[in-house]
């Protein structure tokens, strides 16, 4: 009762806190313009007319992302593996491996696990959807690895941390996958440099469309005459591949049973360690 | 006289700061490490929302505003892409928390691994407990 109260209490203060300021001050509401930065970015994200300024993607957040703000994005990357490595760290000496027996029957009920079946596939190819379009469409590598990263969860609820294990997606892997994600990034973001070494022109770093100091170099905006705007596709590719992996292996160390770290942590300490 | 959007666009506001207070109260006086975790979530997803609110644009005479992506790029037609620049949102600010939720989602893992790391040592998620079995 006294929760209900409160709760009434909370909702009508804020009420009334709303109407006195929205009846004295206009300045919450947000304005009808939006800033210049703003609309230069809306302007040329996709502008064909002006190949010097346009990062040819028609989605105005990935273009930013990996083209106009593209340094702060790799740092990004850095700092959200700083913290998938620190997970995998503190983790450290957990068995990832299959008991030599299992008894009974693993997971949840037969039609959990018949529907379990078919939903994985799907959420990997909605993810691989959201990667791929990035550049189309509302998405791109992070929120992709990040959908794809569900399929793995749902199995290890369902079927148990064996059935995923036993079928090869385990910690090695994952990191072998994270790293080629992670190398493709690595690869991308310098391929400009490459190409303007071999063919003795001027590039830079991260770059995708030719620019004011560098107009011979460039990344192809259409492949087939499909757009797949230079750099990003790739970016968004291997970034869905390098968050999809990271996210898999912290999920697969924290769904450790919890026997096997009980019967772990009686071990080390019969052997003498510290309790 | 104030319009019926402005009052709901400064309750949305208003319940985001008491929002933001909540959750600083739960990270810094609950005792129990995972309700921690989940007031540091709510903070974080606060402050997200209030970058998008900075990039939001007001609805002309009942048009909505579009979201940053250029649908009609096959066109080629500057007419509609000015029409474009006119009527979308801020793409900063998504971009920006658009990586902020994914790095946020691992620096929670990091958090819950050291709970974890906690549990596995104390036998015990709650500060008090902790502060007592230090040293």
């Amino acid at each position: 009762m006294r929760y209900w109260v409160g709760l009434c209490v909370l909702i009508l203060t804020i009420l009334a806190i709303s109407f006195v300021v929205a009846a004295n001050i206009n300045v919450l509401v947000p304005s009808t313009n939006v800033r210049t930065l703003a609309e230069i970015y809306l302007k040329y994200t996709y502008y064909p007319w002006d190949k010097y300024f346009t990062a040819m993607s028609p989605e105005a957040c990935t273009s930013i992302v990996w083209d106009f703000r593209g340094l702060d994005t790799v740092f990004e990357t850095m700092v959200f593996y700083l913290a998938i490595i620190g997970a995998i760290a503190l983790a450290r000496g957990v068995p990832l491996k299959l008991p030599k027996e299992i008894k009974g029957d693993l997971g949840l009920s037969l039609i959990v696990k018949t529907v379990t079946k078919i939903v994985p596939v799907l959420i990997i190819a909605v993810a691989g959807s959201i990667a791929l379009h990035g550049h189309l469409t509302p998405g791109g590598g992070f929120q992709g690895g990040a959908t794809a990263a569900v399929a793995p969860v749902l199995i290890l609820v369902v079927f148990s941390q064996f059935y995923l294990l036993r079928r090869g997606v385990n910690k090695n892997s994952m990191l072998l996958l994270r790293s080629i994600g992670l190398t493709g990034i690595g690869i991308t973001a310098f391929a400009a440099v490459l190409i303007g070494l071999a063919t003795g022109h001027y590039a830079f770093v991260l770059q995708n469309q030719p620019k004011p100091l560098a107009p011979d170099i460039s990344l192809p905006a259409f492949v087939g005459g499909q757009l797949i705007s230079g750099s990003l596709w790739f970016f968004n590719f291997f970034e869905f591949l390098a968050v999809a992996a990271g996210f898999t292996i912290v999920f697969l160390l924290i769904t450790l049973p919890e026997k096997l770290a009980e019967a772990r942590e009686e071990k080390r300490v019969a052997e003498g360690g510290e309790k | 006289m104030i319009t019926l959007s402005e009052y709901f666009m400064t309750i949305l506001i208003t319940c985001m700061i008491v929002n933001l207070g909540l959750a600083l109260y739960g990270v810094f006086f609950k005792p129990n490490l995972i309700k921690k975790i989940i007031a540091l979530t709510i903070l974080g997803d606060t402050a997200n929302t209030f970058a998008l609110i900075i990039g939001y644009r007001m609805w002309v005479a009942g048009v909505p505003s579009r979201p940053p992506v250029f649908t009609e790029w096959r066109s080629n037609n500057p007419l509609l892409l000015f029409v474009f620049t006119k009527t979308a949102v801020d793409p900063l600010p998504q971009a920006l928390v658009l990586t902020a939720i994914v790095i946020g989602l691992a620096v929670t893992l990091f958090l819950v691994f050291l709970t974890l790391q906690a549990w596995k040592i104390y036998r015990s998620v709650d500060m008090r407990d902790i502060r007592r079995l230090k040293g």
